[in-house]
């Protein structure tokens, strides 16, 4: 493969590549750098590579292997995470006025209860082992086949199967027990609570029932639930969307309540 | 060995001797070992695959401590000790009083045999004997809980 061509490819593949780094590492800084590394490594490595797979799953390859350095030595977050970071926010009285200015300001600032089911999921993902997380990201929002991850992440099919298994159910199921958008006794109505505070003029009730994960939620049907809620991850790019700025901002926010909270405890 | 001998059918048989109970059970499962190992050694996922623990404290690797809730006796933690570790190939947990053993066995047509044997016993057996609740059924719905889960991740696609 030419560079040329190679850097045409690049270009198409490079927002996917740095939105899973970004929702596997929930750090800005770190989805920079490792994609500008895995650019860096891939021109280094062209000549060697022979097309035995896509681009795409060579690029994401590289990356994850350059991501997993990283996350290795990092703790994982708790299923609780949104409960943490919410009462971390509401003791942060410039986190609100900061968010509250890119809201009115950043063309990138509006508040939209979809791109935050996406942020939710990716902030609850990181309590799964991590090779579960890659897996359920991979599959379900990167859309790579069974068959293509044990590639990417250098382990057997097999193996897959289990991470995937074991991480969609745990996610299943953390949302069945805390998401109040398809579960009544739900704790969590963060979406809902942040839509009243940047859209007060909205009806939340209307805007829940336009995302078919609520619309779905009454059939009770879990796992059709959490494909829905993969299709909200699918069809967002956090880095170009309408609310991406606003999101980023509350994703920073988290991870570095997170990473507090997380040096404060014992393992 | 009783497991040599077993039938694969996922019924249990307990051999009983004045001082000892020996209950097994024996099950083909089409999947990849690697699968079966994997659900039998991650402690914290037991409950949602297993129906008859309750949960599992602590890392099951060899040498290490773990805390077993199981549904035979709600009220008590079983404090055990893995005692061999050989990843898809067996594994052993026990305490002074008795010992469980997995075994995976490859068959070489896409199936591997999950045995599970417990032994326990002592001197004092007799004494006690008659206090410990029949293993069979738990061991049978045991083995179906692995087949069912294992069977489920390897036909996924």
């Amino acid at each position: 493969m030419t560079v040329e061509l190679f850097n045409q490819e690049f270009e198409g593949i490079v927002g996917q590549l740095k939105s899973y780094i970004l929702r596997i590492t929930a750090s800005i800084a770190d989805a920079e750098d490792i994609v500008h590394d895995t650019y860096i490594k891939a021109l280094d490595k062209l000549h060697t590579f022979r097309g035995a797979s896509s681009l795409k799953t060579w690029l994401f390859t590289i990356a994850s292997n350059l991501a997993k350095d990283n996350l290795r030595a990092q703790k994982r977050w708790t299923e609780n995470v949104t409960d943490i970071t919410k009462e971390a926010a509401l003791n942060n009285r410039q986190f609100f006025q900061e968010a509250m200015n890119i809201r009115m300001t950043s063309p990138h600032g509006q508040y939209e209860v979809k791109e935050h089911i996406a942020f939710c999921f990716t902030c609850i993902s990181k309590s799964l082992p991590l090779e579960q997380q890659l897996c359920v990201f991979l599959k379900e929002v990167y859309e790579f086949k069974v068959s293509e991850i044990p590639t990417i992440l250098g382990t057997t099919e097999a193996m897959v199967k289990y991470y995937l298994h074991a991480g969609r159910s745990k996610m299943i199921n953390i949302f069945d027990g805390r998401c109040a958008l398809i579960n009544k006794e739900g704790v969590c109505h963060q979406c809902s609570e942040l839509n009243g505070i940047f859209n007060p003029k909205q009806n939340t009730q209307v805007e829940l029932m336009k995302i078919d994960l609520v619309k779905e939620a009454e059939k009770g049907d879990k796992e059709h639930l959490f494909d829905l809620r993969m299709q909200v991850l699918r069809e967002i790019n956090p880095f170009k969307s309408k609310a991406s700025e606003l999101q980023l901002y509350h994703l920073e926010h988290n991870r570095q309540v997170m990473e507090k909270y997380l040096e404060k405890t014992v393992d | 060995m009783i497991t040599s001998t077993m039938a694969q059918n996922g019924k249990a048989a307990t051999i009983k001797t004045t001082f000892h109970r020996e209950t097994s059970v024996s099950i083909e499962i089409k999947a990849d070992p690697a699968i079966v190992w994997a659900l039998l050694t991650k402690a914290s996922d037991y409950p949602h695959w297993n129906s008859t623990v309750t949960s599992i404290e602590g890392n099951i690797a060899l040498g290490e401590k773990i805390k077993l809730k199981s549904i035979l006796d709600a009220k008590r933690t079983f404090k055990l000790k893995v005692k061999e570790f050989e990843p898809e190939k067996k594994l052993a947990w026990g305490d002074g009083q008795g010992n469980r053993v997995y075994t995976i066995t490859k068959n070489g047509s896409g199936t591997i045999t999950f045995s599970m044997t417990e032994k326990i016993g002592g001197l004092m057996f007799p004494m006690y004997a008659k206090m410990i609740p029949s293993f069979d059924q738990s061991f049978e719905q045991f083995a179906s809980d692995l087949k069912k889960e294992s069977e489920t991740i390897m036909s996924a696609k």
